[in-house]
């Protein structure tokens, strides 16, 4: 009875349900616009809404969240240009059903199908959160070590080519995290005498400056690429169309959330294989894949918007981000004073089930804005990037100067930008980097824990590792990520690293 | 079928430079406590460190053993002149919040860089500028109540202004 109260409040409540449909519409527009990212924007957001309570701030993130990774696919409909890198897959079908005039109709299935896989993304974390939270009660120190460094390691390998420059980046947020006075034995670590160091540097900063100005740089390049314009036809599709698609839609929603459940993976990995799925199971498509198949537009699209839900899993549950999304949203959670984890659902459950409710609405709000005004949202992506791109940075200074009142932030954040480009150009990702921030803390408290217990000894640790089910489960999953990537693995097994 | 790998321009001297910081934050870190205990509060600091030292070598070493890509440049493909002088107005921006104030260095900020970019007329950036900025600026001040510096401009004063308006008007 609680946890439904807890599911209602943001859809009884009017200024969270507003601030969900603020939130949705305003990620439509900035998931679709190719130069913003929901990445940044909820990374710049946490700057200005950490002094509000927090479920009106929850209500603005998750509606952005929802509506960003569903906004993604219009661009990549109408300009070949996905805007988020969830609809890299949307595109391959999508613009060519554009360039026939059916823009309309391709935008309609992709909105129905995304509301869709939200949807059955939602019933799975309602579902399965509180099974898997029961779970991790079981998880020693040396589980929540060793599940953060499988996190940070599957982002580095999952979401690009290097595994080193993965782990690379996973270490450079990890340390990134440690600057500052040691909570424990308040000792100095990277401070060099600076009393600016000493309380640590402002993940903020960090997240802006590789998520928000790097992007920005990066989008100096092609600051004159000129958009297609498209024409737009009938867009609410019909329920023929619709029932055609449901079981294909279903499978696609099951490889979104089980993706999107696994740290490290998240829309982009779990639309690429859902498209993957539907051209293997669609024997006779009316049109061939990669040139305006509608099967190639429903699997993807389900399965990104199914992976929001998944995402908010283990994010839930162990406290361990399923991406840098759901990364943001937990530093979001420090802000406000909350430790997400199995502790956080037994102490709070009803902010766990706010995030479902919150979710669900979005969820429906998304349906909702994503068939109206289309053409007003043509008009508005078309906005020149030599417009758009010095207002990103203005957002992104205001967004790190405003938390702390801090230039040091500022420089900070510009220094990182400058850092994650070079890193963007190099082929570093740079996931990692925020993954290793916000979990370093969790790291290190499990680490020392974990040690200490076993007096100090790493023998008795790796003995306690080996004789745990689900420890040498882990383990083992480390040291698989990391064989996976060598050559004699390539050479066992003949793939590609 | 092979890929063949080549180094994009100022590559090299990237992982070597952040090989070289790697190592600078290993000794750093091995400062902090030194190898006192596996718990030490430089335990995970040297660790980190050492992750990175030990995979920008890696990277490094590979990049080196790559031809270079002879059809890109560091001024065209790298950081050509409009990213430099973004990067340089960012910090003159820092610079030059604090005396002169969030309005009026936002404006400059934005038209400059809209000029820049696009290479529009000088009213059409100052319009774009004046609007996004007063927008940018209700919606953050008024709206998120984030105070940013007021420099030269007396918004207090303004603001108190507008508010006696409208009392004044009810």
């Amino acid at each position: 009875m609680q946890a439904f109260s807890a599911f209602l409040i943001p859809i009884l409540d009017l200024q969270l349900l507003s601030l969900v449909a603020i939130g949705t519409f305003a990620g439509i527009y900035i998931g679709a616009i190719p130069g913003l990212s929901v990445t940044m924007a909820v990374s710049i957001l946490i700057s200005f809404t950490f002094k509000w309570d927090v479920y009106p701030a929850l209500s603005l993130m998750i509606g952005i969240f929802m509506g960003g990774v569903y906004g993604g696919s219009r661009t990549a409909i109408l300009l070949n240009i996905p805007g988020a890198p969830a609809a890299i897959a949307t595109a391959l079908d999508g613009y060519p059903m554009a360039k026939r005039g059916e823009a309309g109709e391709a935008i309609g299935i992709t909105t129905v199908m995304s509301f869709f896989g939200g949807f059955v993304g939602i019933i799975v974390l309602a579902v399965a959160a509180p099974l898997v939270s029961d779970f991790a009660l079981r998880f020693q120190p040396r589980d929540y070590m060793l599940l953060a460094v499988l996190g940070i390691l599957l982002v580095g390998s999952l979401s690009g080519d290097s595994l080193i420059k993965g782990v690379f980046a996973g270490a450079l947020g990890i340390l990134i995290g440690t600057v500052g006075l040691d909570p424990l034995t308040i000792a100095d670590r990277f401070t060099f005498q600076l009393p600016e160091l000493r309380g640590g540097i402002s993940f903020i900063a960090v997240m802006i400056g590789m998520f928000g100005i790097s992007e920005a740089l990066m989008q100096l390049h092609d600051v004159n690429k000129a958009a297609i314009k498209q024409k737009i036809s009938r867009i609410v599709p019909s329920w023929g169309t619709v029932r055609k698609y449901l079981p294909l839609s279903l499978q696609s929603s099951g490889i979104g959330v089980i993706i999107g459940a696994l740290p490290g993976t998240g829309g982009d990995i779990a639309a690429l294989m859902a498209y993957d799925h539907a051209k293997r199971v669609t024997k006779n498509p009316e049109v061939p894949f990669g040139e305006g198949a509608r099967e190639g537009l429903v699997a993807p699209e389900t399965a990104n918007n199914a992976a929001v839900g998944g995402a908010f899993i283990p994010m839930m549950t162990l406290g361990i981000p399923g991406d840098a999304v759901t990364a943001i949203m937990i530093g979001a959670l420090f802000i406000h004073g909350l430790n997400p984890g199995p502790m956080l659902m037994i102490e709070k459950p009803d902010m766990f089930w706010f995030i479902v409710g919150a979710l669900t609405m979005a969820n429906c709000f998304m349906l909702l804005f994503g068939l109206t005004g289309i053409k007003t949202f043509v008009k508005i992506v078309e906005m020149p990037r030599s417009v758009l791109i010095p207002l990103i940075f203005l957002l992104s200074i205001v967004g790190a100067y405003a938390v702390n009142g801090s230039l040091t932030d500022v420089y900070w954040m510009l220094g990182f930008g400058v850092l994650g480009y070079f890193m963007k150009l190099y082929g570093y990702q740079l996931g990692p980097v925020i993954l290793g921030v916000i979990l370093s803390r969790l790291l290190d408290d499990n680490w020392r824990r974990a040690i200490i217990s076993e007096q100090e000894s790493l023998p008795m640790l790796l003995k306690g590792i080996v004789t745990s089910p689900l420890s040498l489960v882990l383990m083992v999953s480390v040291i698989l990520i990391i064989a996976a990537k060598t050559p004699l693995w390539r050479r066992a097994f003949g793939t590609r690293g | 079928m092979s890929v063949v790998r080549t180094r994009r321009p100022g590559e090299a001297v990237f992982s070597l430079f952040l090989a070289g910081v790697s190592g600078f934050l290993l000794w750093t870190a091995f400062g902090i406590s030194g190898f006192e205990a596996l718990s030490s509060p430089g335990a995970l600091p040297m660790a980190a460190a050492g992750t990175m030292l030990v995979t920008a070598l890696a990277v490094a070493v590979q990049t080196l053993r790559s031809a270079p890509d002879k059809a890109q440049t560091l001024a065209r493909d790298i950081v050509p002149m409009p990213i430099v002088l973004t990067v340089v107005l960012v910090a003159g921006y820092a610079l030059l919040l604090k005396p002169l104030g969030f309005l009026p260095t936002s404006f400059l900020f934005v038209a400059i860089l809209i000029r820049m970019l696009g290479g529009q007329g000088l009213i059409f950036c100052a319009a774009i500028s004046a609007g996004s900025v007063f927008l940018i600026y209700v919606v953050f001040r008024v709206i998120f109540n984030v105070l940013m510096p007021e420099g030269i401009v007396p918004e207090r004063e303004i603001l108190a202004f507008i508010g006696s308006i409208f009392s004044g008007a009810r």
